[in-house]
């Protein structure tokens, strides 16, 4: 074990020698902030990878608060003790105020509980979905220092319930993934196809990982729904989605924001998503989603299709506009404060680059507020952390997904109010 | 400083929860050869006892009795020996590999139960709103872990002596009589089953205990705390400081927990941006190579076994001898 240690720490330093001349200082100053999530899982280290992309930008832009931003980065594992020791790490040895994650409500939680709220430090997760902790924050454990840019359960099965309205189905399937998001998700949209007069014929837990469906799709199935909705990842739902299309099944569907992936399109086949609709909050009708896009395709190559995407960009963007706006040396609780600053709806509109964060920089310096155009949406974050934002409906295409419909926020306020 | 002993206590304090549990599977495995290859639900069991007992209400599961947090623990170790009771009853008649398929698939059918049965525990969104014992005498920072720590340790060392004792106890050659020839101690009028399932109930009561402290800590339990990979963390644990030696599977825990997270911490410090997004991926094949190196070239552990020849007067050479 001592060997391990030290060819670590040898082969550590060797990395940092190696990359010591390249990193140019910008800065006379480093601020860090840390990042729990899950890299060594597939769809977890794009989140990452986005986060770092947030991260670059602000620094192109000079950095937040007077000095350059690091992004440290440590892996969850979707480990719960293994997320928790991670996120103390981060808060008591680098000394971080802000900590981006989890991704896992399950991993985000205990991390919330016992590290960052009793460490006051702010904790703004992407993806976590859980609606644990809006009764926490109702309950005013979270202190104000939790923020999530994951505003899609309450907004997604809306417009799916909408979706199905507007299709004129009768009757709809429901697939969802086992986990936390996902039983929230089956539960939300249940209750939304009820109240606009869509029966629900089943609603069947798909558990990741099996090697078939069969059993599950079969259930479903034998219920003859017009329409099947899913909530599922792209691994599961390719699976689940090939089985029941090769037992029949009709490929009238609607789909949640997560399979909005290539990867799902491709293993599944385009000429099977013909009447795929999926559903996702959406971006702003402003050029700073474009320039999201844009700059997203000229570093990574792809379009920014996959889970989480665009809500960890957001994330970390947002909570560093905050940083820059709470000014140096701030607190994690001041940092919380200053994120109304940096989402006021009255604010001036500042797009989500480079540009877009030296524009928020003058109109901060200057005691003014901004309105953060994020990828997700104008974010806007209410009492318990959680945000709303506009809705869009899309369908597959050859080369990605195209835009069939654009909700605004306040069609979705007020359908979401319809419903109720 | 006070930012590297903070972390230290909170490091230390996840480490002598799971020297717990790796104690209470050293009584298993170590000292009476059964292979518990579910781990992980009696561990769980302990956890969501406790929480779900000590909690306040919470809407939509089972819970908020609010008992004093010693009654508590106290019934989550209870619903850990329990469960191990039944199991026990249903599977101690197999052997080994058996054993262990059989205690692997009561673990996953618990992890599934939690995940599945929102009524009784919440469900995947797990059971919160666990007020943590004493927190409003100490606060919420660094004297509040400071204190659960030493309690922690306290209950480690107590532990500790107790699994001492009984080892060298009469029950504790009794066990080791099992472990090495069932039948051997059968034909002295002993009742390896009895003793089997006394051995995996104090174990699994160990195991909840274990699962109940670290519910406490982080005042929340989730299906996600209950995944197979625990039961392989232990397990490594024991196998690296020395199946059959207390002292060892203390060191096992600490030691393979810190490899855990120093090499998390090491990989994220000193690789560069790029490499760090694959530093999970690395940290498995760090981790599976100690082990496998482990077992490949010191299987007895850190700590072997220390066999103790009870009868003196007769020594082993002579025995030889004659």
């Amino acid at each position: 074990m001592p060997n391990l240690k030290l060819m670590l720490a040898g082969l550590g330093t060797a990395l940092v020698l190696s990359t010591l001349g390249s990193a140019a200082a910008a800065q006379d100053c480093t601020t860090k902030i840390g990042a729990v999530l899950p890299t060594s899982v597939d769809w977890g280290r794009p989140i990452a990878e986005t986060a770092q992309f947030a991260v670059d930008q602000v620094n192109a832009a000079g950095g937040a608060a007077g000095c350059e931003i690091e992004m440290v980065l440590r892996d969850t594992q979707v480990d719960p003790k293994v997320g928790v020791d991670a996120a103390k790490a981060l808060v008591d040895l680098e000394g971080v105020n802000v900590l981006l994650g989890a991704v896992s409500s399950g991993v985000s939680m205990p991390i919330l509980t016992s590290v960052t709220v009793p460490g006051g430090v702010l904790q703004m997760s992407c993806c976590s979905s859980s609606t644990a902790f809006t009764g926490l924050a109702e309950e005013g454990k979270t202190e104000g220092l939790w923020f999530r840019t994951f505003a899609t359960t309450g907004v997604q099965s809306a417009v799916g319930a909408k979706v199905a309205q507007d299709k004129g189905f009768g009757s709809v399937a429901i697939l969802y993934k086992n986990d936390d998001w996902g039983q929230d998700m089956a539960r939300l949209i249940a209750a939304d196809f009820a109240a606009v007069g869509v029966d629900v014929t089943a609603s069947v837990a798909i558990n990741d990982a099996q090697p078939s469906y069969r059993a599950e799709v079969t259930e479903a199935l034998s219920t003859q729904p017009e329409a099947l909705y899913l909530a599922l990842y792209p691994a599961e739902g390719t699976a689940a989605v090939r089985e029941w299309i090769s037992l029949g099944g009709t490929q009238n569907m609607i789909l949640a924001n997560s399979l909005k992936s290539d990867e799902f399109r491709d293993n599944v086949g385009m000429q099977y998503l013909g009447n795929a609709l999926g559903t996702d909050t959406a971006s702003p009708r402003s050029e700073s989603a474009d320039a999201f896009v844009a700059a997203y395709q000229e570093r990574f190559d792809a379009e920014p299709n996959g889970p989480g995407l665009a809500n960890s960009y957001d994330a970390a963007m947002i909570a560093l506009l905050a940083m820059e706006a709470a000014g140096e040396g701030a607190s994690g609780a001041g940092v919380a404060a200053a994120i109304s600053r940096v989402t006021d709806p009255a604010g001036t509109p500042v797009s989500a680059d480079t540009a877009g964060f030296e524009a928020a920089k003058e109109v901060l310096a200057g005691g003014g507020t901004v309105m953060y155009q994020g990828a997700t949406g104008n974010v806007r974050f209410d009492a318990n952390g959680d945000v709303s934002a506009p809705a869009v409906v899309w369908s597959f295409t050859d080369s990605g997904t195209e835009e069939v419909e654009y909700i605004s926020l306040e069609d979705v306020d007020a359908f979401i109010a319809s419903l109720n | 400083m006070i930012g590297v002993i903070s972390y230290l206590v909170f490091f230390a304090t996840t480490a002598s929860i799971l020297a717990i549990a790796v104690l209470g599977l050293n009584l298993q495995w170590g000292n009476t050869g059964l292979f518990n290859g579910g781990v992980v639900a009696f561990f769980g069991a302990g956890a969501y006892g406790t929480l779900i007992l000590g909690g306040t209400p919470q809407a939509g599961h089972l819970g908020g009795f609010e008992l004093i947090y010693p009654l508590a623990l106290l019934g989550g170790m209870v619903l850990a020996g329990a469960m191990a009771w039944i199991v026990g009853l249903l599977t101690l008649r197999l052997r080994h590999d058996y054993l262990a398929i059989a205690t692997f698939g009561v673990a996953v059918a618990f992890e599934n139960l939690m995940r599945n049965a929102e009524w009784l525990a919440g469900g995947a969104k797990g059971v919160r709103g666990f007020e943590r014992p004493l927190r409003d005498a100490l606060g919420d920072g660094f004297t509040y872990n400071l204190v659960f720590f030493a309690g922690v340790l306290c209950v480690l060392i107590c532990v500790y002596f107790f699994l001492e004792r009984l080892v060298a106890s009469p029950f504790g050659r009794l066990l080791r009589a099992i472990r090495e020839d069932e039948e051997a101690a059968q034909s002295l009028g002993k009742s390896p089953a009895r003793v089997r399932l006394t051995a995996f109930v104090t174990g699994s009561v160990i195991l909840g205990l274990a699962g109940g402290l670290y519910g406490t800590f982080y005042a929340f339990v989730s299906p996600q705390d209950v995944l197979p990979t625990l039961t392989f963390q232990i397990w490594a644990m024991l196998i690296v400081g020395g199946a059959g030696n207390n002292r060892g599977a203390i060191l096992g825990a600490f030691l393979i927990w810190g490899a855990w997270t120093a090499s998390g911490w090491a990989l994220s410090r000193f690789a560069p941006v790029e490499a760090q997004l694959y530093t999970g991926s690395v940290q498995f094949v760090l981790i599976g190579a100690v082990i496998v190196g482990m077992l490949l070239w010191r299987p007895q552990g850190l700590f072997p076994e220390r066999l103790v020849v009870s009868q003196t007067g007769i020594t082993p050479q002579k025995e030889q001898g004659a």
